[in-house]
């Protein structure tokens, strides 16, 4: 296998190939069928399949709650919010209906959607274009929330929730779009709630997701240099978390450093921290440390985006700090 | 286009099952043996009466807050004591008492639930009437809202959406005049609530919702037009609750007279002297339906009662699908 592809193109041939598999399944959002959505990565879909692919009005809300009513009658739907941040419209059909259905209907019927959102910040768009909201449904029962780091993870896994009977919130980072990697062109799956261990090592625990995977290799590397050997542990489905990966290397490891893009408050480094102070404190030879953006808005000017989005050197000085307690 | 007496008396014993199943929900409410709010329907039968005869068992239904009458209209006859069981949370109910008053689906007859947010199911019927559409069926959809759900921001997404893709939605407003306490003209700009479609190039309709047979015929001919691809309508149907917003307001925000004058046009009463003075019904005839009726009610209160609750660690399962089980207590 070396076909390297970017990580958009890898969504867009997940796609298709669903799309190809299962009639059942179609496309829906603001300019994703003729135009082939804002980023490009539906594109060539309503060329093949015109009544699977579906232009709406600027109606976050409307659609996505025609994704809800479309699933409990069997369809799936691949629903594109062009912007995470555009959740906040949407949010009521999100959180009291998609995530609540299965519950409501006592599995009878489900809400196998899949809602495909454009995270994350650097690319100078500031406050509504550039947030991770992943806490935002990380503290619903009933969602997935799954966020993929590279382009052989993101066809993966968006098969997955294709074909899941959960509501799956699919987080795109807007930064990895063009980043290419190695994708087998047949079909192929990763599990869904299941973490992947980037890297084995002894000394210190990473826990990284998106474009912090990219710091956590990084550093795991300078740190190699120092004798330090890190073991790097990407969530790939950040709720429901695979608590035990992250246990179980924690207990080995005895150290962890978590690495969120998203401030600082109530993230999912929060929540692992809490859990490893829950369930295995006793293993503990350091306190735990977050590396995270600081808890203000996205600003604009590339000096302010910059000085509130996590810094590299703060991995480094959290790896260390860790390791020297 | 009157209905046959047939028909009448069908839809007549509909909205007597509809009377006493309120009322006696009511009652186990207010002494504290069912859970949670209760918001009843006494006043408005005709309209959710009229709008379920209108449809078809396959038709997808979207009920409101204010719905347990077409609710339990809507499920087959043997199922419909379980309705009550659920409103009164109990293991057999539909439901198995996870949802309650405000949750009811029964997917067995496409009652697709109401979900307690004012104009959320608004847009997710959106998504039933789609998938008729893309399952090339003639399967329409209604929603049920009330004049205050209009309000909604997702009402125009909803409208603007179902009318630029032709897609087959009823909305089906019960103007029950009250939002909790506000009074529908201090809401919303539009003497009638129907010309608000108007905006959208779709056909509204303001109609006397306590008359039955005015019910039955508006809302065929927008589920006619909807079944042959013409698109939605909005029936805007005028009528008044005789509770207050839950069981248990004395809703004193309404002035003196206006429920008495508004129980002179009950729905039952009006159907009742036209089952008399048009088809020479007798007296013994409609207390024969009552009579039959009360055996109903009374066959769902004592399943109600004497149904089990839950068993209370099901309330971690269903969370997810596909397996996913979330933990329990230890």
């Amino acid at each position: 296998m070396n076909r390297k592809i970017s990580f958009s193109k890898a969504i867009n041939e997940a796609l298709i190939q669903e799309m190809d598999r299962d009639e059942k399944v179609f496309i829906i959002g603001e300019d994703v069928a003729k135009m082939g959505g804002d980023f490009g990565i539906t594109s060539g879909i309503w060329e093949k399949w015109p009544d699977r692919a579906f232009d709406t009005p600027l109606s976050e809300a409307g659609f996505v709650g025609l994704a809800c009513g479309a699933a409990l009658c069997g369809l799936r739907p691949v629903a594109e919010l062009m912007f995470a941040d555009f959740i906040g419209v949407c949010y009521d059909q999100v959180v009291n209906n998609a995530a609540k259905l299965c519950y409501m209907f006592e599995g009878k019927a489900t809400a196998q959607l899949v809602i495909r959102a454009v995270t994350g910040g650097g690319i100078r768009c500031a406050y509504h274009h550039s947030q991770c909201i992943e806490p935002w449904v990380m503290n619903i029962p009933g969602l997935v929330v799954v966020a993929p780091s590279n382009a052989y993870e993101a066809k993966g896994l968006l098969v997955s929730a294709i074909r899941s009977n959960n509501p799956v919130i699919f987080l795109e980072h807007k930064g990895l779009y063009n980043k290419k990697g190695e994708v087998p062109e047949e079909l192929y799956s990763l599990p869904l709630y299941k973490a992947n261990v980037i890297k084995a090592g002894s000394d210190l625990t990473i826990v990284a997701a998106m474009s912090m995977v990219e710091f956590a290799v990084k550093a795991s590397q300078e740190l190699a240099k120092k004798g330090i050997d890190c073991e790097i542990i990407n969530p790939l489905t950040l709720f429901p978390l695979d608590k035990e990966t992250i246990i179980n290397s924690v207990a080995k490891t005895g150290r962890l450093v978590l690495l969120q893009e998203g401030p600082k408050f109530m993230g999912y480094a929060a929540e692992i921290s809490s859990m490893i102070n829950e369930e295995i404190f006793e293993y503990l030879k350091a306190p735990i440390k977050r590396v995270t953006s600081l808890d203000t808005p996205v600003p604009f000017a590339p000096v302010l985006e910059d000085y509130v989005l996590p810094h590299y050197d703060d991995v480094i000085a959290a790896c260390n700090q860790v390791m020297s307690f | 286009m009157a209905l046959t007496k047939e028909h009448l008396l069908k839809v007549y014993r509909d909205m007597v099952l509809i009377r006493r199943f309120e009322e006696v929900v009511e009652k186990y409410s207010k002494n504290g043996t069912i859970p949670g709010f209760i918001h009843l329907s006494i006043g408005q039968e005709a309209a959710q009466a009229g709008v379920i005869d209108a449809l078809k068992v396959t038709d997808y239904k979207f009920p409101d807050h204010r719905g347990h009458g077409a609710i339990v209209l809507s499920s087959h006859p043997e199922d419909r004591k379980r309705i009550m069981a659920e409103i009164f949370g109990k293991k057999t109910g539909i439901n198995g008492g996870r949802g309650g008053s405000m949750h009811i689906n029964d997917l067995a007859v496409r009652n697709m639930g109401f979900n307690g947010i004012q104009g959320s199911t608004v847009v997710t019927c959106l998504g039933t009437a789609f998938a008729s559409v893309y399952n090339k069926n003639d399967d329409v959809t209604v929603v049920f809202m009330g004049d205050g759900t209009l309000g909604e921001g997702t009402c125009h997404e909803s409208m603007n959406l179902a009318a630029t893709w032709k897609l087959p939605v009823i909305y089906a407003l019960i103007n029950n005049q009250y939002a909790i306490s506000t009074f529908y003209t201090d809401s919303h700009p539009q003497e009638k609530l129907s010309d608000w479609a108007k905006g959208y190039g779709v056909p509204g309709e303001t109609v006397d919702g306590n008359d039955i047979e005015v019910v039955i015929e508006s809302t065929s001919r927008a589920i006619e037009r909807a079944r042959n691809g013409e698109g939605p309508t909005l029936i805007e149907y005028m009528t008044y609750r005789w509770q207050g917003h839950f069981s248990g307001d004395p809703a004193a925000y309404r002035p003196d007279g206006e429920l008495e004058k508004w129980k002179e046009k009950c729905p039952l009463k009006l159907a009742r002297q036209k089952l008399i003075e048009t088809h020479a019904v007798d007296e013994k005839a409609i207390q024969d339906i009552h009579q039959e009726v009360e055996e109903e009610i009374e066959v769902y209160l004592q399943f109600s009662l004497e149904s089990p609750v839950p068993a209370p660690e099901d309330s971690i399962l269903h969370v997810y699908a596909d397996g996913i089980q979330v933990e329990g207590r230890k």
